[in-house]
């Protein structure tokens, strides 16, 4: 379970995120709705721990970073804009190096590799450089290292970015067999039709606040129209004329 | 601490060393100096003064070693990760960015080491004579401090490209040092045996030359070095703080 509760950040003169607050319960997939720039990015690094709140606090399983320095990273796995491989390591070595980082015992390790390898389908890759990967193997090899402690708790920026049907579809049924299992997914993307498909709630941001949650459905009845693309345009224009 | 530290440093070791064309290109910018010594030789005459001048060229190469076997990877592990955005992830693991930055300045450290162990069995090749142990395990702290100053210019670029550009203006540095040594009528007096760099080359100088090496000013120059070492990595580790590391500013 991710809280975010109040926060802040800002970069120079620019505010990032105003007043960020949601709950992603366990075995839901949480969207985060937004256009580019409302935060939607800032949010999910800060709750992977790669930056740090201006204001506010992110608890993770109902721990703070304020109590455990490393609560987040050791909690939560994440996908974040971009795979960020290393060019000359396979699959199988990325998700060594990582598991090491997260203290998983060497003979744990082998095993929990071989599973997160089946688990992607990724058997016929698994020893091959991650440099000469088509974008849907990369992704996957980085959905494998988000996944390789086993965290409870997964946070994906636009995983499905640039990935052609077949993969995005992969990734759809990976990501609700991990919801599934009881984890805590959030999942940011400004594809409406993916979100739509995928998520079990909707927090919808502008401006770096947040200015709706609630299922698809019921950001429908509240915005008074009769899809997601209507209600979103209707709620954050709204959320922009009040800024203004 | 230590486990985070040494997967790290294992990994840049293997990275490093996969990267052939880099390692190939450090192992010949280590030999260079033997191999200019070998041929300014042909046309030094064999006499004391002449292994004076070539003792002399030889510890300046042999300062740009230390700085040259690493920058590949000082490069690449640092500026390359930004670059690739591989540090972000790097960053989701539950390891401090101290110790992210302590395996990666291990691991350039090392060859660094690797690169001025090459550079001596050049020289020792060409002059028959191996240094003495004291003084190659006294250029060990050299080699800590030129990984920490690359590792430090490497968290300050952007990009590769960028860390290419500075990291070789950073190798001018034990060049420039050196051959201030070398010429300077007032080096080898005062206090210059306890300036890093400075204090390396007065040693490579006089124990290649068979001359008595000061156990005490070789204790307090290895000191000194670590120390520097250390204040530069710190820096760098608060560089790794900053939140344009992140979105890459």
């Amino acid at each position: 379970m991710i809280e975010v509760r109040n926060l802040q950040k800002t970069f120079g003169a620019v505010a990032a995120l105003r007043d960020v607050s949601f709950l992603a319960p366990d075995g839901a997939i949480t969207g985060l709705l937004g256009a580019n720039g409302a935060g939607k990015s800032t949010t999910l690094r800060t709750i992977c721990g790669v930056l740090k709140p201006g204001g506010g606090e992110v608890l993770v399983d109902g721990v703070s970073p304020a109590h455990d320095p490393l609560a987040l990273q050791r909690r939560v796995g994440g996908l974040l804009d971009h795979a960020g491989l290393y060019a000359r390591f396979t699959p199988r070595e990325t998700l060594t190096f990582s598991g090491r980082l997260h203290g998983i015992p060497r003979q744990r390790l082998r095993d929990r590799v071989d599973e997160t390898i089946d688990f992607l389908g990724m058997q016929t890759v698994a020893d091959r450089p991650t440099g000469g990967f088509s974008l849907g193997e990369r992704m996957k090899t980085a959905l494998g290292r988000a996944l390789i402690h086993a965290p409870r708790n997964l946070v994906l920026d636009e995983p499905t970015s640039g990935l052609d049907v077949p993969s995005v579809r992969s990734l759809r049924l990976l990501l609700q067999r991990t919801r599934d299992a009881g984890a805590c997914i959030v999942f940011s993307s400004h594809v409406l039709a993916e979100v739509r498909a995928l998520c079990d709630r909707v927090v919808i941001l502008a401006g770096g606040r947040v200015v709706a949650e609630g299922t698809s459905a019921e950001l429908c009845t509240r915005a008074g129209v009769a899809n997601l693309e209507d209600a979103f345009v209707a709620l954050t224009g709204a959320q922009e004329v009040a800024a203004c | 601490m230590l486990t985070p530290t040494l997967t790290v440093a294992a990994k840049e070791l293997l990275d490093g060393w996969r990267d052939r064309r880099a390692m190939i290109s450090a192992a010949l910018y280590c030999l260079m100096g033997p191999g200019v010594v070998s041929m300014v030789r042909l046309a030094v005459p064999d006499s004391h003064d002449g292994q004076t001048v070539l003792i002399a060229m030889m510890s300046v190469f042999t300062l740009v070693s230390a700085f040259s076997g690493g920058m590949n990877v000082a490069m690449d592990c640092i500026a390359g990760e930004r670059e690739r955005r591989s540090l972000v992830p790097l960053l989701m693991h539950p390891a401090t960015r101290l110790d992210l930055l302590l395996g990666k300045w291990l691991a350039v450290a090392a060859f660094s080491a690797g690169g001025l162990a090459l550079n001596l069995l050049g020289f020792a090749l060409l002059f028959h004579r191996l240094p003495p142990p004291l003084l190659a395990a006294c250029l060990i702290p050299l080699s800590l401090l030129a990984a920490a100053l690359e590792i430090l210019v490497s968290t300050l670029c952007r990009g590769v490209k960028e860390a290419h550009t500075y990291l070789s203006m950073l190798v001018f540095l034990p060049m420039m040092v050196g051959m201030f040594m070398v010429f300077s009528p007032v080096a080898g007096h005062g206090l210059w045996k306890f300036v890093p760099v400075a204090g390396q080359q007065l040693l490579l100088d006089a124990g290649m030359r068979g001359a008595k090496l000061d156990s005490l000013a070789m204790l307090f120059l290895s000191f000194g070095t670590a120390i520097l070492a250390g204040m530069a990595l710190l820096i760098a580790a608060d560089r790794l703080e900053q939140d344009d590391v992140v979105y890459g500013g």
